[in-house]
């Protein structure tokens, strides 16, 4: 028997049936095609998570968890400033969408991505690591008007991309929004500070007090670089005139001058009893801040509760705080009241769902008439970007931002500056527009986003020899429920970050959301499943009942195709037409092509069962019917 | 994360004939990459020999003796006492036979063999029916599974074969199955590296006789596990007990569900075999719990 060990594997040719007994085996099985049984192919495949897909920055979300995983704590803020500068900005105030279609909730809850993202941002700043260093000069120049969240995105792509960036600040100070319009309870001066600092050590150029005063000022920006990017934010309140006049004069307030007057730190003389209108994170921020200053505070939101624009925990903490929510109302009319304070002729109303989009329309509720006492009130409805230093330069394309009037007619969302969706290009060539100004979805992330888009637009306007426009990759492409196999994952409790006592938190400014201690960072990293991006869990391999799906990657070929080498496979796609059939193990934006193992599917064996593609437990393995 | 890590060695070969998602293929690249090259095969009649390869070509990297349906035990035996007569102590016999060819056929030559505690791994693969042979019914099948010879649903249990050969009281009886591979290797490598009658069952889904979609083995077996359907555990000597994965709290009709050879049960049926799974668990771990005791005597 030992004979038979020794016998060639190239089948019963090789040996002479005048030697070997026809009943002993002369070769192996390896010499037959049972490839060509199958009527599907399995591909190894990286495919979006539905947090990468939800993130407006197309963060690859599920690549740093991986580094945090594996204690490369660097490494993953690294992979997490491929798109976003300001981790620890967000990682406080993103509205985290990240978190809304997270496949972990079949195990137990949605994995606290915003949490790590807040633990590496803080690491970052606490040891000082630098943001990558810029690319070879490309020798042209961009101003980027407006330093604020999508200005200042903008800026640190283009400086990466190798653009000598100019920004103009109207204000005294960069931040935006972040500086002005945040509370320092939900994002501290120091972290903006500290991140727009090591943003600014890249070699931006910067001029304070320098906002665009008209027509004229913008021609000679167009004239002195070779682009231009607009992100002024929208700063203009929108008002309720029903308010404004009569009893009201004097007494009503929008909620940027009431947040601007807080951190000047005047703002406690208005008055005992405020009222704030509005039903975003905006309403939340006055209303909060108002506590903390010794107000009686009552929030009217047209929305109901669970449809109001802000998030659910900051609705929840302004509640703890003791302020007062009528949701579901409106304030109708203003009259005096005896005390000598206002009376607010308030009825509880129902949205029309026929609105056109972005138009709330409320319905009065018969019988809901109510009243509120107050001597002052705030208006947090949204903002208009101020247009008038346009002045036309971009045709009817924008126009003038207007008021609204909440007693007779829908309150209209405002008008901005009409730039392209995907180029974010204004009418006028080589101009381009991104954040609050020219976007209705008003959001620092979104802003970031717009940033970092508008940033590979403009280089790609440029005729940058690399750069691209990303594409985000889109919800319904990403892994979803059914795709990933939950026996894999074992229970483990979500990490909260611990958050202030209510009483603690109206003491003082201070910020009320601690972030994660390493443990806990490790042990959220450690709950995320990885949708679609493989961690060479060898599933595929122990699973095949053929042994065609193989690991060596001397093995692969040149079959082997790595997305992930451009910048422009960042957001997903692999390179048109590639023949996907291998996939390396870890093709995120920034990896080297020939990290880790590859998987591969030897085409002769391989029966197209599909237990590679079920056993898959994120989704990374796609099954293709082959055309015959 | 649940990731599974196996100490693999080429013996079982790419280019078999087994069905696309075969249950059974599966079990025999657990089993002979475990066992090594150092082992002698014994194959009966069965979807094993169909496997293994049509002649003159092997999908098996070793030595392997297609024997009758009847003799697996008593070859294997042979085999094993002809190397210790030449000398040879360290070579592996490995039977590989199916339910058919253990339950029914080769059931005498296999209590003969584990009575004379020869020394051989015995591995039933146990698809619970003849498979290769269009699907009739074995004393493996289930109660109420439905196969070519029942097409009313079997009406007697299956046969404990696990119990029976812990009977015999040899070294090592163990259940099995590729839901959890790890666990399969693991049994496999420890029987390889004991002596005497060692004996594993391994449950391996048929597609096609059981009604399993191509891409359902896997899952199919580990809901066997975890319904309670099919325990794994070892009993050591025939009496020293270690259950390794029982039920984890679902029922069983979600494994039932997903073969077509249950499709016929009623609401009632399926409640009568939640019943027996029920019972036969609390079995096996009264039976677990008393055999642990120390033997007293007066």
């Amino acid at each position: 028997m030992s004979e038979v060990t020794r016998k060639p594997t190239t089948g019963p040719a090789a040996a002479s049936p005048g030697e070997v007994p026809t009943i002993w085996t002369t070769g192996w099985t390896d010499v037959f095609n049972t490839g060509t049984w199958r009527a599907a192919t399995p591909i190894h495949e990286w495919r979006p998570s539905p947090c990468h897909a939800d993130c407006p920055i197309g963060n690859t979300i599920p690549g740093w968890i991986a580094d945090i995983r594996e204690g490369a704590y660097q490494e993953a803020w690294l992979s997490l400033v491929e798109t976003n500068p300001f981790p620890s900005v967000t990682g406080r105030v993103c509205h985290h969408p990240c978190e809304g279609h997270c496949n972990r909730e079949v195990i137990e809850a949605v994995v606290g991505i915003n949490g790590l993202e807040h633990f590496l941002g803080d690491r970052a700043l606490e040891e000082g690591w630098a943001l990558p260093a810029p690319a070879e000069s490309q020798g042209k120049r961009v101003a980027v008007v407006g330093g604020g969240p999508a200005g200042l995105s903008c800026a640190y792509h283009l400086r990466r991309l190798g653009y000598e960036v100019t920004i103009y600040e109207a204000r005294e100070e960069l931040g935006g929004l972040l500086r002005y319009g945040i509370p320092e309870y939900r994002l501290a001066a120091g972290v903006v500070d500290a991140e727009i600092a090591r943003l600014l050590d890249m070699g931006i150029e910067v001029r304070l007090n320098a906002g665009l005063a008209d027509r004229a000022a913008l021609e000679s920006l167009e004239a002195e670089y070779d682009a231009v990017f607009l992100a002024v934010g929208a700063q203009q309140a929108k008002i309720l005139r029903h308010l404004e006049g009569g009893a009201g004069a004097g007494r009503v307030l929008d909620g940027l001058e009431y947040l601007r007057r807080c951190t000047e730190g005047v703002a406690r003389d208005l008055g005992e009893r405020m009222t704030v209108i509005g039903g975003g994170s905006a309403a939340m921020d006055v209303a909060r801040s108002a506590r903390r200053l010794g107000h009686q505070v009552s929030v009217v939101a047209l929305e109901s509760r669970g449809a109001m624009p802000a998030q659910p925990e900051e609705i929840e903490q302004a509640l703890e705080e003791g302020v007062a929510l009528f949701d579901g109302a409106m304030v109708a009319a203003v009259e005096a009241g005896a005390d000598g304070g206002l009376t607010l002729k308030c009825v509880k109303v129902t949205l029309d769902l026929g609105a056109p989009a972005g138009e709330l329309r409320p319905v009065p509720v018969e019988g809901g008439e109510f009243a509120l006492a107050a001597d002052v009130i705030v208006t947090a409805i949204g903002q208009d970007p101020d247009l008038a230093p346009f002045n036309g330069a971009f045709g009817d394309g924008s126009s003038d931002g207007s008021s609204v009037d909440g007693a007779t007619g829908g309150f209209v969302e405002c008008a901005v500056l009409v730039a392209d969706p995907v180029t974010l290009a204004t009418t006028r060539a080589g101009v381009f527009a991104g954040g609050d100004v020219a976007s209705t979805n008003r959001f620092v992330s979104e802003a970031i986003g717009a940033g970092r888009r508008a940033a590979y637009s403009i280089a790609e306007y440029l005729s940058h020899p690399d750069a691209c426009i990303p594409e985000r990759p889109k919800l319904e492409d990403s892994v979803n429920r059914t795709e990933v196999n939950s026996f894999y994952f074992e229970f483990s409790e979500r990490r909260e970050r611990v958050v202030a006592p209510a009483a603690e938190r109206l003491q003082a400014f201070a910020e009320t959301i601690s972030v994660y201690s390493t443990e806990d960072a490790n042990a959220e990293a450690g709950r995320c499943m990885s949708c679609g991006f493989c961690v060479q869990c060898d599933n595929c391999f122990v699973f095949c009942p053929d042994m065609a799906v193989q690991k060596d990657p001397s093995a692969a070929g040149a079959e082997g195709v790595a997305p992930g080498a451009s910048e422009c496979a960042s957001e997903g796609a692999p390179p048109a037409g590639a023949a996907v059939r291998v996939v390396a193990a870890v093709p995120c934006v920034g990896a080297p092509a020939d990290s880790g193992p590859f998987y591969f599917v030897l085409d002769q064996y391989c029966k197209g069962c599909g237990l590679c593609v079920t056993e898959c437990p994120r989704g990374a393995v796609r099954l293709e019917q082959v055309n015959l | 994360m649940h990731t599974y890590e196996l100490d693999e060695q080429t013996v079982f070969n790419s280019g078999h004939n087994a069905c696309p998602g075969c249950g059974e293929a599966l079990a025999v690249r657990y089993v002979l990459n475990t066992m090594g090259p150092n082992t002698i095969g014994v194959v009966p009649p069965s979807c094993i020999a169909i496997i293994c390869g049509p002649q003159p070509y092997s999908s098996m990297r070793i030595p392997v003796y297609q024997t009758t349906l009847e003799a697996s035990a008593a070859s294997a035996a042979g085999i094993s006492r002809a190397l210790k007569r030449q000398g040879k102590h360290d070579v592996n016999v490995l039977a590989m036979a199916g339910d058919g060819g253990t339950y029914d056929i080769g059931f005498q030559a296999l209590s003969g063999a584990a009575e004379r505690n020869e020394d051989m791994v015995y591995v039933c693969l146990d698809n619970e029916g003849y498979m290769n042979t269009g699907a009739q019914k074995s004393s493996s099948t289930p109660y109420l599974a439905v196969t070519s010879s029942t097409p009313g649903g079997k009406p007697s249990d299956k046969k404990d074969i696990t119990e029976i050969m812990a009977a015999h009281r040899i070294p090592y009886v163990a259940t099995a199955t590729v839901g959890y591979p790890d666990d399969l290797a693991r049994k496999v490598a420890k029987a390889r590296d004991m002596e005497g009658m060692r004996f594993i069952v391994v449950l391996t889904p048929c597609l096609d006789g059981w009604g399993v979609a191509d891409d359902g083995a896997v899952r199919v077996s580990r809901l066997a596990v975890d319904t309670g359907f099919f325990p794994l555990y070892e009993v050591e000597d025939g009496e020293r007990y270690t259950i390794n994965h029982g039920p984890k709290g679902i029922p069983v009709e979600r494994y039932l569900e997903q073969q077509k050879r249950y499709r016929h049960l009623d609401a009632d049926q399926i409640k009568e075999i939640q019943t027996g799974v029920d019972h036969r668990w609390s079995l096996l771990q009264a039976r677990a719990e008393s055999m642990a005791r120390p033997v007293v005597c007066d």
